[in-house]
């Protein structure tokens, strides 16, 4: 559910004024708006407590945040974030981010930084009685805190590897296939060094042995050996092209223009809902785990809805959601009160379907898995690196 | 009547000016400054440390290669567009009856409504290994494997490039050709001239400013434009956008400001140049006897 | 017409028209039929298979009605300001002696900046200015974007204003206001028209600044990059397939009603004779 802003905008006016206000400029409004009816559940939405969420679209559940509403006591406003990280943070420490949103949803690894530029403030975990059900290994993911306070809660979390086609290649269960010569220009990767450089560096530490401590974190040199390897292989023709979003995925395995691809998992769901046999691998050397977390944004705290934030982060966790999402995307909110949730209305999400998604996700994680991070150690270099591929 | 010309003058610019000023200049100053700001590894942000790392981080990398390589594709694609629109715009308005000259001119504003995001999209759909022109060249016979350059090459981007700007060659020329009397073309071939010496020695000249604008437009357009070149390029394709968010992305905000300054750097002095040998402001003129 | 090209000349003329037409409505034409394909998966329909599917479910996309609403409400007073500041600037150009070239380059040099950095730059002057983001910062960014366009639009028209026009409407007595209203306007009229429907799409397709100036309602291009990015079902193609649609409808309208008034202007004429 988005918000109409219309001239006056203001991030600072209350909730009272607000609800005044769109009553009005929904009276207006619908003389401009193709639909009035668009005005009118948006009008109806604004009697619980409002907040802005500023998420990747993967957070999202669209039309189902009225229910998510009415069970929590908050309606959040959901705007788009691109889930490109880099506008994202350039957004907050030098545009209007923090004026306009009260929670930001987005890939985790930042958070240090963000802290650290005061772009962010810490969660206040006795306000988020949800958060106790949250997994202990999800709990534990490295950049949640920073400075011994909570500034991220892991919302979504799974861990990806590649997707292929077994028609084509039979079983696959290692990156091996990836960088198979056999398979030049039928394979692909994503055009982003935050994913492809750690499958990269996994399989080269796994597979063949290579002195790489931490996939997700590389040295230079291990770094250096990790991008060589890529362009080497790029500059062999191995890759058909390096994708970049979900729908340039999906086409890419569904067109044929590729057997094998690193990738989301959701991918491979969408793949068979149109009809396509594509499998998720299980590779030997381990998945990439990644989680989009949610932050409490300062502008929220100036604003004083940051109770307003705790409760919707709290509803995040209660089981609706996670129900909701992992029933949209296949993504998994990590705590067993969707499983809870399930069991109490049948009619809304079969419990057995949640708990498999659960167990599957469990699965994955109790095995090897590296984590994502959006700034390793070196990240600057990183780009220098990514720089290099592109021009090879 | 010339000491009442300078009020009005000032009077007439100073809306434009004022917005020129506050929403274009002074963020280019800004971004200009910043360029030689030091980026500051405590706060992920800027400081004011004087230092010129942003700009020779663009000799690294091969960054400099990707402004070059920006700067030819937007010329080649200008001129290619250029090449299509002239005989193009020529039809609709001098072959073209009344009727037809409507409907050409309506066909080409139409698909500027669509998203460019969503048309090169579409491009791979065309040009993809299972795409329309693979499956018609294997079904005519003229080949039996799928054609893999059609995409992710730098002919699909081409491609791409001049579906996306063609129409803004085409519309600064035909309100050019507007203004060519025909009469003009008439009297040269009653003269003897035949159709393209016609065209070379009048037409031409006439619709000097018609050109330099289409050709000025896409070239803008092409340097400013991403999703032809990540959709359509192939592995790790890059152009100057794509390489200025690629850099934002690791929070090296001076060297996003260094390449954004160099490459208008560039710009602009390839339009003094240009200014040079056409004389901008000859375009413009008022060419009555 | 009066001239006589050559049959071969000709051809290839029309060649080359239909070819750069063929090229440019290629996209949109497939992502229209793709849109009537109701299974997920883009591709060419079977007739068999055509359906409105998609287009039946565009009333439940709040999401996307919002952001095109954004976009139109962007793009119209984009358009609207451009022309007139654009119009104010090619009078002053105009009016200019010898500052006339330093003008030109003054106002397209806004023209060459990465839309990404504009954005960036903007965003970071309005809050550090206070200006909270809405509707307004968005349209402060398009119009710079659009500005030059369209001022260089209105200089190409201003070609038919001849000098020699306002110097005989002078003799005769007209002020500069008069000679303006009464012969510069119809003149550039077309140049107008070209210019307001140039800022118009330039803004409706605009989509890095607007990110970035953008408040808490995204636009359109926004909205499907966002969508893009991150799983859309074909209902994005819906929506593209009836914002095509729609402008076809208002487009060919305006050439009916351009056409019927040539025709009784014609008519009207013949029977002057």
């Amino acid at each position: 559910m988005t918000k109409h802003v219309g001239m006056f905008a203001s991030a600072q006016h209350s909730n009272m004024q607000r609800r005044d206000f769109l009553k009005l400029m929904g009276a207006g409004g619908a003389a401009l708006s193709a639909g009035s009816l668009s005005w009118a559940s948006r009008a109806a939405a604004q009697d619980a407590a409002t907040v802005a969420f500023w998420a990747t679209a993967t957070l999202d559940i669209g039309d189902k945040w009225k229910a998510f509403a009415t069970q929590n006591g908050v309606a959040p406003e959901f705007t788009d974030n691109g889930n490109d990280i880099g506008p994202v943070i350039a957004r907050l420490a030098a545009g209007n981010a923090n004026d306009l949103f009260d929670i930001g949803g987005f890939q985790g690894g930042a958070e240090k930084e963000l802290a650290r530029q005061g772009l962010i403030i810490p969660w206040d975990l006795t306000k988020i009685p949800n958060y106790e059900s949250v997994w202990q290994w999800a709990k534990d993911i490295p950049y949640l805190k920073h400075d011994g306070k909570q500034y991220s809660i892991p919302t979504v979390v799974n861990a990806d590897s590649i997707i292929y086609r077994p028609d084509k290649l039979g079983k696959v269960d290692s990156y091996g296939v990836i960088f198979d010569p056999k398979l030049k220009g039928r394979v692909a990767m994503e055009d982003a060094w935050i994913n492809s450089a750690i499958f990269t560096a996994m399989y080269l530490k796994e597979s063949e042995n290579k002195p790489i401590v931490e996939p997700g974190n590389l040295t230079e040199s291990e770094l250096g050996l990790v991008m060589e390897f890529l362009i080497k292989h790029k500059k062999d023709g191995q890759f058909r092209t390096f994708w970049n979003g979900w729908e340039q995925g999906v086409q890419l395995v569904a067109d044929q223009e590729v057997d094998a691809m690193t990738g989301w998992e959701p991918i491979v769901y969408e793949g068979r809902k149109r009809g396509l046999q594509v499998e998720y691998a299980a590779p030997v050397e381990g998945y990439e785990g990644w989680g989009n977390n949610t932050v409490l944004l300062k502008g929220a705290g100036d604003r004083g809805v940051t109770d307003t934030a705790h409760k919707f982060v709290n509803g995040l966790l209660g089981g609706f959601y996670g129900c909701e999402l992992g029933q949209a995307r296949g993504y998994l909110v990590p705590t067993d009160n969707n499983l809870t949730y399930a069991k109490a209305h049948p009619d809304e999400y079969k419990p057995d379907e949640v708990g498999k998604l659960a167990e599957h996700v469990k699965a994955k994680f109790a095995g090897k898995v590296y984590w994502q991070n959006t700034r390793p150690d070196n990240f600057q270099l990183y780009e220098e690196w990514w720089q290099k591929l592109r021009n090879a | 009547m010339s000491r009442a010309r300078l009020p009005i003058s000032s009077m007439l610019m100073a809306p434009p000016l004022l917005a020129i000023l506050a929403f274009g200049l002074l963020p280019l100053i800004v971004v200009v400054v910043w360029s030689f700001w030091s980026w500051d590894p405590v706060t992920y942000w800027i400081k004011p440390d004087l230092s010129l790392a942003g700009y020779a981080g663009i000799l690294e990398a091969g960054r400099w290669t990707v402004i070059v390589s920006t700067l030819i594709k937007a010329f080649g694609t200008a001129l290619l567009c250029l090449l299509i629109a002239y005989p193009t715009s020529y039809a609709i308005h001098f072959l073209a009856g009344r009727r037809l000259n409507v409907i050409l001119l309506a066909l080409i504003t139409i698909p500027f409504f669509t998203s460019y995001l969503i048309r090169s999209f579409s491009w791979r759909l065309v040009l993809g290994r299972a795409g329309i022109i693979n499956d018609w060249l294997q079904a005519v016979g003229i080949t039996d494997a799928p054609v893999d350059w059609l995409l992710f090459s730098n002919f699909a981007v081409v491609v791409g490039l001049v579906a996306s700007y063609l129409p803004f060659a085409i519309f600064p020329l035909l309100l050019s050709m507007r203004r060519v009397d025909p009469t003009y073309l008439a009297a040269a071939q009653d003269l003897g001239a035949g159709f393209w010496k016609g065209l070379t020695t009048i037409l031409l000249p006439l619709t000097k400013s018609g050109i330099f604008a289409g050709f000025l437009f896409v070239f803008v357009m092409v340097v400013g434009s991403s999703t032809e070149v990540q959709m359509l390029g192939g592995a790790g394709a890059s152009i100057v956008s794509v390489m200025i968010n690629d850099v934002m992305r690791v929070a090296n905000y001076p060297m996003a400001f260094a390449i954004s300054t160099i490459v208008l750097a560039v710009i602009f002095g390839l339009v003094l140049i240009g200014n040079r040998i056409f004389g901008l402001a000859s375009l413009f003129e008022d060419q009555s006897p | 017409m009066m001239l006589r090209e050559g049959l071969a000349n000709r051809v290839l003329l029309w060649v080359v028209t239909v070819a750069g037409l063929l090229v440019i409505y290629a996209p949109p034409l497939y992502l229209l039929a793709i849109s009537f394909n109701p299974a997920l998966q883009p591709g060419l329909p079977r007739l068999s298979e055509l359906s409105l599917k998609w287009y039946a479910s565009l009333r439940q996309e709040t999401a996307l009605i919002g952001a095109l609403e954004q976009s139109l409400i962007i793009a119209t007073a984009t358009a609207v300001l451009a022309t007139i500041m654009s119009l104010l600037a090619a009078l002053a150009y105009f009016e200019l002696r010898a500052r006339r070239t330093a003008w030109l380059l003054a106002v397209i040099l806004p023209m060459f900046v990465p839309g990404v950095i504009q954005g960036l730059a903007l965003s970071a002057v309005f809050t550090r200015a206070g200006i909270k983001a809405s509707t307004l910062t968005v349209i402060a960014g398009h119009l710079l974007w659009a500005m030059p366009f369209a001022f260089i639009v209105i200089l190409t028209s201003f070609a038919a204003v001849r000098r020699s026009y306002l110097v005989a409407a002078a003799d005769l007595g007209a002020n500069w206001g008069r000679q303006f209203i009464d012969i510069t306007l119809p003149l550039v009229r077309p140049g107008l028209i070209s210019a307001f429907i140039f800022s118009f799409l330039l803004s409706l397709n605009e989509f890095t600044r607007a990110f970035y100036l953008a408040g808490r309602q995204n636009t359109l291009p926004v909205v499907l990059f966002g969508k893009m990015n991150s799983g859309a079902s074909p209902v994005i193609y819906a929506m593209s397939g009836a914002i095509f649609l729609i402008s076809v409808l208002c487009v060919v309208l305006i050439a009916l009603r351009f056409l019927w008034q040539a025709r009784v202007a014609d008519s009207g004429r013949r029977m002057a004779r």
